[in-house]
């Protein structure tokens, strides 16, 4: 008997350890929260990096993110054209896209958008990186698109009056307005050889990204309305590449689950022998 | 099943004790569910211990775990031991994977909503008196630079709110104003967004840095129609 008796200790400790494990880790089940994060989907197939309207944007899951009139500094503007702008994003581990896409009602020279990243490890405010008081805060990498030239330009920043053209473009755009909608692709490599002053992006990892937006219609007396500071804007979101598919998970269980099923039969043929005997 | 009963209706009862009795006694509060686990295998620990002191009870305890593991003589708890023996590889499979899975959760944010100010803004007293034409002056400049955002009802909804989130400041919600001495207002209207330390990351805050923009006396003023307006009182010491 005495063996039997350890072995039934064994499993009963081993199954203790188990339940004990799932109450701990019961609420860890992951599920994608497209409401505050842009999920760059991994596709084969090529990206359309000059195609807004391309078939395959529909395998990106959207996010929609609210707009607010930029009033954190001045100049001030307190209501703007754009509310919401829906994203969309796809890389396929060399490069990323991603789409923006927003309800205007008129197609203007001086419609223009933007995407704003963190640079680096350290966190940066979301207004251009705008110096924080008690803590160093970093730069920002701003990918700005104009209707006028449907160019990107590639920006840096770290506060307001500091935003100037990178010597390094690395960025593309490229936009089409269609029934009152802007779609407008942004295009880079995940990595550029300038991490001080390019978002690197690494699937798998989440960084933070904001957008702008300016509506280029002009007032009665001929003055464009948003421009400059004067602009549609959200604080901080999270971007993510996904990692390529990981099966390995699936792999540790089977093992495991394996494992457990050989130690019962172990177990109760042990059990049956000492009751025997 | 007499040895096996009263120890399962002990770990019930001690389950049923903790998560939903010691809660509710006067100066408790929830436990967290990783201490409920740790108590219950203490529990389980102990009456192992008991149930193994002398042979009689050992071999009266084990007995029944035994003969259901080997399916000897358990006549109709066949189905259920097979249930048990398929359950429980299939749990560990599940746990391992929940284990070494990649979260699809963004990090999580710890914000602390009101973070402790730089010691030269603290007992502050409002140096503007409290008459009822200075308080008209604080809710006319409130209605020209902090409404668009914090609303011409003081409740957060100005037309500029959407889109911010953290949402700008409630003033009637007495979370907020209601519970902040008026230095630590002047602090916030002072420094904006961009004076918040650390532990405000991640710095999602548009309130603009007025300092640059308005002198001292405005914003005590603003102040004193903040708390007017909202029908809230300053925090106070006394």
């Amino acid at each position: 008997m005495k063996p039997g008796n350890q072995m039934i200790k064994q499993v009963l400790r081993n199954g203790t350890a188990a339940i004990v494990a799932m109450i701990i880790g019961g609420a860890s089940i992951g599920y994608a929260q497209e409401s505050v994060s842009v999920r760059a989907a991994l596709t084969t197939g090529g990206l359309p990096l000059e195609d807004p309207n391309a078939a395959v944007w529909s395998s990106a899951p959207p996010a929609t993110f609210p707009m607010s009139p930029q009033v954190h500094w001045q100049n001030r503007i307190q209501e703007v054209t754009v509310k919401d702008v829906i994203v969309r994003a796809l890389h396929d581990g060399n490069q990323m896209a991603v789409l923006l896409e927003y309800a205007d009602p008129t197609q203007d020279p001086d419609d223009a958008a933007a995407l704003e990243f963190m640079v680096g490890d350290k966190k940066a405010h979301f207004a251009h990186g705008q110096p924080m008081l008690q803590v160093e805060g970093g730069p920002v990498n701003i990918w700005f698109w104009k209707n006028k030239t449907d160019k990107a330009v590639d920006m840096s920043a770290k506060g307001f009056g500091t935003l100037k053209p990178q010597e390094h473009q690395d960025v593309k755009a490229k936009g089409v307005y269609a029934n009152g909608t802007w779609k407008i692709v942004f295009s880079r490599n995940l990595s550029t050889g300038h991490a001080e002053e390019d978002v690197q992006i690494t699937p798998g990892e989440f960084i933070s990204i904001a957008f702008a937006v300016w509506d280029g219609r002009k007032d009665g007396s001929g003055e464009l309305v948003e421009k400059g500071s004067q602009k549609a804007v959200s604080s901080w979101w999270y971007f993510r590449a996904d990692a390529p598919p990981d099966y390995s998970g699936y792999m540790y269980a089977a093992i495991a689950a394996a494992l457990a099923l050989g130690f019962q039969f172990v177990l109760i043929r042990k059990l049956k022998k000492g009751q025997s005997a | 099943m007499g040895a096996l009963g009263k120890p399962i209706i002990l770990m019930v009862a001690m389950y049923v004790f903790l998560k939903f009795v010691l809660p509710y006694i006067p100066g408790s509060a929830p436990l967290p569910s990783s201490l409920i686990a740790l108590y219950l295998l203490l529990t389980g620990s102990g009456i192992v211990i008991f149930e193994t002191l002398s042979k009689e009870s050992k071999d009266a305890f084990w007995g029944p775990i035994q003969r259901f593991l080997t399916g000897e003589t358990i006549g109709g708890l066949q189905a259920l031991r097979y249930g048990v023996l398929i359950f429980f590889p299939l749990l560990v499979g599940w746990q391992t994977y929940g284990s070494t899975a990649v979260s699809d959760l963004p990090p999580t944010e710890s914000r602390t909503i009101h973070p402790a100010p730089p010691g030269e803004y603290t007992g502050l007293s409002n140096p503007v008196p409290k008459t009822p034409d200075n308080i008209m002056q604080g809710k006319g400049f409130y209605a020209a630079y902090c409404s668009p955002c914090h609303g011409g009802n003081f409740d957060g909804k100005g037309p500029a709110a959407r889109g911010f989130i953290p949402a700008p400041a409630n003033f009637a919600d007495p979370t907020t104003i209601a519970m902040l001495q008026e230095s630590y207002l002047f602090w916030r209207i002072k420094k904006g967004g961009v004076g918040l330390p650390i532990e405000g990351a991640p710095w999602k805050s548009a309130m603009p840095r007025w300092e640059v923009e308005l002198p001292d006396e405005w914003i005590w003023k603003i102040i004193m129609g903040e708390y007017d307006g909202a029908h809230q009182s300053p925090r106070t010491w006394e």
